[in-house]
């Protein structure tokens, strides 16, 4: 079709009320994901269609690896701080097991007892899994432990099957594999093999051949034993884009272990990096092609660029299924500060729990949230994060930014707030500190503080003095 | 005492640091006195503390030259009881 034929006439559809889009956009939630068809990905020369909205029914789910390769990024967190963790992450996923696992080092006598210490709480969700080194002895740890689940190494590239674990041939690293495979079946644990820089690996002349035989071994134990398999992004070379080619395709990836391997989507997880910024996207279009969980960590710490931050992945969660299903989103707040509290930086414009993810500086901006906050702000923040909508103040702020921070200084709602016009003289320093004083940075909080009480003594009388 | 014209005239010229002798009825705060975003909330702040009265934010805000002011404040003015 020509482009010409293509085109044709859109009419403006006046109308003196504004359409919000609320049904997507209603605020109290993330903007709900929807679809509007099937997507489409060109496999082995045929048109496979996947059915996005299978998420909505699917018992998709969020694990963890926060202890585990989250730790690898940052000095070890004491027994106590993983304790508390661990308590805070049952509370955000909430009854329901959103966050459905995490697992555990087992090599040392603290890693032993912080995982004893965190069962000892009683918390159904998340399962706490082990995770070790394809290594035939490691089993002892994990059954002395009393898991019932462990991840082991399987890498599954050449890189690391020739170039790291220096095996001789592909056929020596698979059947070293299922020995090791072997060994948990007889120790009664459900391996999960982590097929490692698997975006980078061979995939049917290694990846496909070595699923295939983990199948057919899993069919000699009971189902609770049988095979998971991890899909490890481990150098962030996976792409979500439709027909991209194997072995960086997540679709293509996914739909081989699922359909041809016949690894069933409920032991199917995805695991990323974030090498190339694609780690968040990368892990939701997992899901959507059928693995149905999603590994993460907090704040994406993890090994270099960190995993798919785990908050950000409950957010997807309840976009897509349009419902909180029991998350506690109040709680990633809670962890962020915590987080801070024990030296873990997080930048203040990370999304969802930085210093200043829904804060505006500019004033045209300030305008739009006195008017009404959803112009600037992302979600009710102040119903799901307990974090209203700031504006922090520089010469770009005007004074709808001053008068904005004032109110929320105050928490002044609706008649109370306060009129930009009764803000002048802060409003007049801070332009003072940047036109006559040649400020080159943002005014603090505790300076505007300051300022509030020494310039809008009634206001500071009337509403901070009465508060307390 | 001073008509509402030349209060406002003298409360412009100081807020806005121009000469009275200089300001018209038919300036634009803006275009002409130069006024920036600031200055214009205090123009009105200074307003109303001048003639002791409360403006409506959004209305005052819209008036855009010094004779319109003028016919605005008096309004108020007269609304308030002040004059």
């Amino acid at each position: 079709m020509s482009v010409a034929s293509r085109r044709k006439e859109h009419q403006l559809v006046n109308t003196t009320e504004p359409n919000l889009l609320e049904d997507t956009f209603e605020y109290s939630l993330p903007p709900l994901i929807k679809f509007d068809g099937p997507l489409i990905e060109h496999i082995d020369g045929q048109v496979v269609e996947f059915d996005p909205k299978s998420v909505e029914t699917r018992d998709i789910v969020v694990t963890d690896t926060t202890f585990r390769d989250g730790q690898q990024a940052r000095p070890p967190y004491t027994i106590d701080q993983m304790v508390h963790l661990y308590d805070l992450m049952a509370q955000l996923g909430g009854p329901r097991g959103i966050i459905r696992q995490t697992e555990f080092f087992l090599y040392t006598k603290n890693d032993r007892e912080t995982l004893d210490r965190c069962r000892e709480l009683g918390h159904e969700f998340p399962e706490c899994t082990g995770w070790i080194r394809a290594v035939k002895g490691d089993f002892r740890l994990v059954k002395e432990a009393g898991l019932k689940e462990t991840g082991m190494l399987t890498s599954s590239s050449d890189y690391h099957i020739f170039n790291k674990l220096k095996f001789k041939s592909r056929q020596e690293c698979m059947d070293s594999y299922c020995e090791v495979v072997d060994a948990a079946f007889e120790a009664g644990v459900r391996p999960r093999c982590h097929l490692e820089d698997v975006t980078r690996a061979d995939f049917e002349g290694f990846v496909l051949p070595f699923v295939d035989r983990l199948m057919r071994m899993s069919e000699q134990v009971p189902e609770e034993q049988s095979i998971k398999i991890r899909i490890c992004d481990t150098m962030g070379f996976g792409l979500h884009y439709p027909n991209a080619e194997l072995p960086r395709s997540i679709p293509k990836i996914i739909y081989k272990l699922n359909q041809e391997c016949g690894v069933p989507s409920d032991r199917l997880e995805w695991h990323g990096h974030n090498d190339f910024h694609r780690v968040h996207a990368n892990g939701a279009t997992a899901w959507l092609y059928g693995c149905d969980a999603l590994n993460g960590t907090m704040f994406g710490f993890g090994e270099r660029c960190g995993n798919p931050p785990v908050e950000g992945a409950l957010m997807e969660f309840i976009a897509l299924k349009g419902d909180l299903c029991g998350i506690q989103t109040e709680v990633i707040t809670e962890m962020a500060d915590y987080m801070r509290s024990i030296g873990l930086p997080i930048p203040d414009n990370y999304p969802l729990v930085g210093k200043h993810f829904n804060t505006t500086r500019a004033g045209i901006h300030a305008g739009g949230l006195r008017s009404d906050e959803r112009i600037y702000n992302i979600f009710d923040t102040t119903l799901l994060l307990g974090r209203p909508p700031r504006v922090a103040l520089t010469d770009k702020s005007g004074a709808d930014g001053v008068a904005h921070w004032v109110n929320e200084f105050f928490g002044l709602k609706a008649e109370q707030r306060i009129s930009k016009i009764k803000c002048h003289k802060l409003a007049r320093w801070v332009m003072d500190q940047y036109e006559v004083e040649g400020r080159m940075t943002a005014i603090s909080d505790e300076e505007l503080e300051a300022k509030v009480q020494q310039l809008m003594p009634e206001y500071w009388e009337k509403h901070k003095l009465a508060a307390v | 005492m001073s008509s509402v014209s030349d209060r406002v005239v003298a409360v412009t010229a100081r807020v806005l640091k121009v000469d009275p002798e200089n300001v018209k009825p038919e300036d634009n705060f803006t275009a002409d006195l130069g006024a920036e975003s600031v200055q214009s909330i205090e123009l009105v702040a200074m307003f109303e503390e001048e003639f002791d009265i409360e403006m409506e934010e959004e209305a005052a805000l819209s008036v855009e030259t010094v004779g319109a002011a003028t016919e605005f404040i008096t309004k108020v003015c007269q609304e308030q009881g002040k004059l």
